[in-house]
């Protein structure tokens, strides 16, 4: 099997620099990174410095990730080697024993960093995961209440927060996480946009308002937001189509929902220009398209 | 599951799917899983490992007689549980049905938590929806903990409406024609790469020059179905 280098001639200095791109973005392209991480370090270690270090910890973590536990244990081995006393290490071990579901003694562990250092927001997180794996949602939900009483600002844990109301169909409560995130990222067009997508499911008119609205705004952040374009064109459609409104607001969301048709039927156009296997699925939104108009007229 | 070796299979191998009549009462309730509808479920599955996975089952036969299911959409792998895009989802599935002569005769769903199969509130609300257009829709979990290489069961759960409720299916009801090739064809999309072809619906709205109705792919899987068999 040919090496990453010869396949897509790169230098090792071009991976080490992709590794570092996805660590900064927090891409979880794990397939990727052990293929890239592995022969980085074993063909390329010498040059690598003191990044190794950080390059091991990301590799171990990929190889976790698509059970390749022979190489997550000779990464983990060398980090234990070079920083014995560590409770950064000791998390990845923690993973480890994880990826291998021995819960209890996963749980051990970061207990033990827990007693040794109380304000630990890693091992904390990692225990709730746990929880999240075993499918013991509503402790999860219930221990990820009390991290965040203490640690209000981190933004992982209200996202994770939301994502676990929301499978709980406890809409309200997601919407109320996902209003925090709006509040301390007011450019993210994504939390607008989902929170959208949380009013919408809870229904009715006023929220079926308050989705309008926020998909609006998610396209007003980024205009290529096809979620945000398609939710509002829904949800001006049931809002014009609804027999409570007064002809003012009707005559308003008839011309929403006729400016986002209008802006679908251009990105779809645009997107099936030259591109001959995706007709059909331009050929599909055309159609629902023309019809959706019909019912509502 | 039946494999091809009964006699009353074979017999049926040779006809055409959308000309499969029931051969006695007996029959009724049977529900026939093509390798194309079992291979890109699959790969979804696999492609989302983390996440909760959904998608339409389709019968390209004529309703009555057994349930052939010839192909499948694959929709979304977040927020199943959300409204939107999957009435978004629904609706454009089922305008490109009426152009295609397709019928949406199931869903199916795969736990990201992959030792609890059992159907989750979201799954049967959709299923439900199916049910009210197709009186023999189908419920399909697939069964994250039987997907290992080398698995000598289909990783497949089945439900299917009985007495006002999901009930979980006679396996016996359940055929799965040429397992085998089907378990080899599935292995050789993931030696070629070609799984990586796969899109579902999310993956559409992120980027929607991608084809959610997976020509491509259908036309590779399609060539490595046996042509000796007949079936679609």
């Amino acid at each position: 099997m040919s090496s990453i280098s010869e396949l897509y001639d790169v230098s090792w200095e071009e991976m080490r620099d992709k590794l570092r791109k996805w660590r900064e973005e927090n891409y979880r392209n794990s397939e990727q990174i052990v293929d890239v991480g592995e022969e980085l370090i074993n063909e390329h270690a010498s040059k690598l410095g003191d990044d190794i270090w950080i390059i091991y910890e990301q590799v171990m973590i990929a190889a976790l990730d698509c059970s390749r536990d022979d190489l997550a244990w000779s990464c983990l081995q060398e980090l234990k080697r070079q920083f014995p006393d560590s409770h950064r290490v000791k998390r990845l071990a923690g993973m480890r024993l994880e990826a291998l579901e021995r819960y209890e003694d996963a749980n051990k562990l970061y207990d033990s960093i827990l007693q040794d250092d109380p304000t630990n927001t890693a091992a904390r997180k990692r225990k709730i995961s746990i929880l999240r794996a075993q499918g013991k949602s509503s402790e999860a939900i219930r221990e990820l209440n009390e991290y965040l009483e203490q640690f209000v600002g981190d933004q992982e844990a209200w996202h994770e927060l939301s994502e676990l109301y929301i499978n709980e169909h406890d809409y309200a409560k997601a919407a109320f996480c996902l209003e925090e995130l709006m509040m301390t990222n007011p450019h993210n067009h994504l939390y607008c946009e989902q929170y959208a997508e949380v009013k919408y499911t809870q229904g009715g008119l006023e929220n079926l308002e308050l989705a309008r609205k926020y998909f609006a705004q998610a396209l007003k952040l980024n205009n290529r937001n096809m979620r945000a374009l398609f939710g509002l064109y829904m949800s001006a459609s049931h809002i014009a189509a609804s027999p409570k409104v007064s002809a003012k607001v009707k005559k308003d969301n008839v011309k929403y929902a006729a400016w986002a048709t209008s802006q679908i039927s251009r990105a779809y156009q645009m997107a099936g220009r030259g591109k001959k296997e995706n007709k059909c699925s331009v050929k599909a939104v055309e159609e629902m398209l023309e019809s959706m108009q019909i019912t509502m007229s | 599951m039946h494999e091809d070796d009964s006699g009353v299979t074979k017999k049926r191998t040779l006809q055409l799917p959308s000309m499969s009549v029931p051969l006695s009462s007996h029959e009724m309730g049977e529900v026939e899983l093509s390798c194309l509808a079992y291979a890109k479920m699959y790969l979804h599955a696999s492609q989302f490992p983390r996440c909760s996975v959904n998608g339409l089952l389709l019968s390209s036969s004529a309703a009555g007689g057994a349930v052939c299911i010839t192909d499948c959409v694959p929709l979304l792998h977040t927020h199943l549980s959300l409204a939107p895009i999957t009435q978004l989802a629904l609706t454009q599935v089922d305008v490109w049905c009426s152009q295609t002569q397709q019928r949406i005769v199931g869903y199916y769903q795969a736990n990201a938590c992959a030792s609890d199969s059992s159907p989750t509130p979201c799954a049967l609300k959709i299923a439900e929806k199916i049910f009210e257009q197709c009186n023999n829709a189908v419920l399909l979990m697939i069964d994250g903990e039987k997907m290992f290489p080398g698995c000598r069961v289909p990783p497949i759960v089945m439900y299917e409406r009985k007495d006002a409720r999901w009930a979980l299916k006679d396996k016996h009801t359940i055929m799965l024609r040429q397992w085998e090739e089907t378990c080899s064809i599935v292995n050789q999309l993931f030696s070629s790469g070609d799984q990586a072809l796969l899109v579902d619906f999310d993956s559409h709205l992120d980027d929607i020059t991608k084809d959610w109705t997976n020509q491509k792919l259908n036309a590779k899987i399609m060539e490595l179905v046996s042509p000796a068999n007949g079936n679609v």
